[in-house]
């Protein structure tokens, strides 16, 4: 088959070019990810750190082996990775290398298999941290990435800028604090949490420990409790400017220690027992919404 | 002569000169030949490194702050200090301790819990008839001066680095972040300003305020540790 001078040209005209990129793109593609594996044996409970400096998600999961699995990808050789080991401690890093990168550049994801009972440090920037099944203690830092936690425990504490804490199942105890990022604590076991983010929402949807303390406390945003008819506990309920929306007022029985409780001069409060009020829970928003409901 | 022996001589003698019964085994010896190859190109690229890198005026103020704040320096601040402090009042060094982020926490954490002891050891004040403890319409003394160490802090945040080529049009979400979320402290520290200036002995007000200023004293170091700014 032949093709006329013009047709030629028009093919030329369009596939060339579509060449062209392609031959300088694929060389790119095939660059930009960069993927590294490492395992760590160990002895005992070991003490896992991973600071990113760069942007990423990190992703912790467990097994029943004595080995730390580091999966590490980068999307660019101006990500730099190291990692090492001493007994059992191991530190990842991921530094930029090239500050005048672009964010897809400075791009660095972790996967990690650690043993199920592992303590964690854990400070990235931005990207999402997630941890599955980890016994330990752990402190994770964010700026911008949000936190996920699925059947965790041990003293946990969350820090971050904006990202959002979602904890599902967590056991031990929480310690969360952020400037805008909200607080989803879902079927907790949990003994003592205590809450404060600036802007951002809380809420609390699960049981109480008998003998528990849970502080929750948001400037501006909604604190909400939802709470089972089995629960035990004493409300203290208290916004300077906001609003307290008691659903509950049916369970909601006078301080069953006989207390007569008053909320601040400059406040509004709420205070009673639920059940027998073993656990002590202290709900408080400065300029927001506190509501408190038993889950159907 | 072995491998060992070379490596021995290398070590306590260095390169210059090689004894000859050395340069005979290297010679003959390729391990030993590429080791003293590499050796030589290390010392030759030290010898291309500056003598000197001057470090940043911040780590001798950090370093000086950190050093006097466990005692360990307890001489005034030299005239030729790279960043002049004036002598006259401690309050104006904390400005500079706010430089290092480890301890610009620290400092606004210490300044904080101390501000808010002396405003929550205060009795409270029942009576409408007594007379108020902070006269109504001015922000504590405790917490005026935090705010306004943290505002000039925020005022010297160095301005935002230049958009590289790669980067432009994908502004850093990190950035982003810091600064909305400074944006939001700041009004909110404003609404709790403003009603502790209506009610100065509001306790909630003063809580998250205090938290708010920690906060912020927080951010404003993770801003100053990225080297970048708000606008």
């Amino acid at each position: 088959m032949s093709l006329s001078p013009a047709v030629r040209r028009r093919v030329s005209s369009a596939v060339f070019p579509i060449l062209g990129a392609s031959l300088f793109l694929v060389p790119l593609a095939f660059a930009a990810t960069q993927k590294v594996e490492k395992h760590f044996t160990v002895k005992g409970r070991p003490v896992v750190m991973i600071q990113n400096v760069a942007n990423g998600r990190i992703e912790v999961k467990s097994w029943k082996n004595s080995e730390v699995v580091v999966n590490a990808s980068q999307g660019s050789s101006k990500v730099g990775l190291e990692m090492e080991q001493a007994d059992d401690r191991i530190e990842v890093t991921a530094n930029v290398l090239d500050p005048s990168a672009s964010d897809a550049e400075l791009a660095a994801n972790f996967q990690l298999t650690v043993p199920e009972e592992t303590e964690l440090q854990i400070k990235t920037q931005s990207g999402l941290i997630y941890v599955e099944q980890v016994l330990g203690d752990m402190k994770l830092e964010s700026v911008a990435g949000d936190v996920h936690l699925k059947e965790v425990s041990g003293y946990i504490i969350v820090r971050t800028t904006g990202g959002s804490l979602v904890c599902t199942q967590c056991a031990g105890k929480l310690d969360f604090s952020s400037i805008s990022g909200n607080a989803q604590i879902l079927q907790p076991a949990l003994r003592s949490a205590n809450m404060i983010t600036m802007t951002g929402n809380i809420l609390f949807d699960g049981d109480f420990i008998r003998t528990g303390i849970y502080t929750m406390k948001s400037g501006r945003g909604l604190v909400e409790v939802r709470f089972s008819g089995t629960d035990s506990f004493d409300l203290f309920a208290q916004t300077t400017t906001g609003t307290v929306d008691n659903r509950a007022e049916a369970f909601l029985k006078p301080d069953s220690h006989g207390v007569k409780h008053t909320a601040a001069r400059y406040a509004k409060g709420l205070f009673g027992s639920v059940g027998t009020g073993l656990a002590r829970v202290e709900l408080s928003s400065f300029s927001g919404t506190i509501r408190i409901l038993k889950r159907d | 002569m072995q491998c060992s022996d070379v490596e021995q001589v290398l070590e306590q003698g260095g390169f210059s000169p090689l004894p000859d019964a050395v340069r005979g085994h290297v010679a003959d010896c390729a391990a030993c030949s590429s080791l003293v190859a590499d050796f030589s190109r290390i010392v030759d690229a030290a010898h291309e490194l500056p003598a000197e890198v001057e470090p940043p005026a911040r780590v001798w103020i950090s370093l000086r702050a950190q050093l006097a704040a466990e005692g360990i320096l307890r001489e005034t601040p030299v005239a030729q200090s790279a960043v002049p402090l004036p002598p006259s009042h401690w309050w104006q060094g904390f400005a500079q301790l706010l430089r290092g982020r480890a301890l610009a926490t620290a400092a606004i954490a210490v300044l904080v819990i101390a501000a808010g002891y002396i405003e929550f050891r205060r009795p409270p004040v029942n009576d409408s008839s007594a007379p108020r403890a902070v006269t109504a319409g001015v922000l504590p003394p405790q917490f005026a001066q935090t705010d306004a160490d943290l505002d000039r802090e925020e005022q010297n945040l160095p301005p935002l680095r230049a958009a590289s080529p790669a980067s432009v049009g994908s502004v850093s979400s990190v950035d982003d972040t810091l600064r909305q979320n400074l944006t939001t402290l700041n009004a909110f520290i404003k609404e709790c300003r403003k009603r502790l200036e209506e009610d100065p002995n509001d306790p909630m007000a003063r809580e998250y305020l205090a938290a708010a200023y920690q906060q912020k004293a927080e951010i404003l170091a993770a801003m100053m540790e990225r080297g970048r700014s708000v606008n």
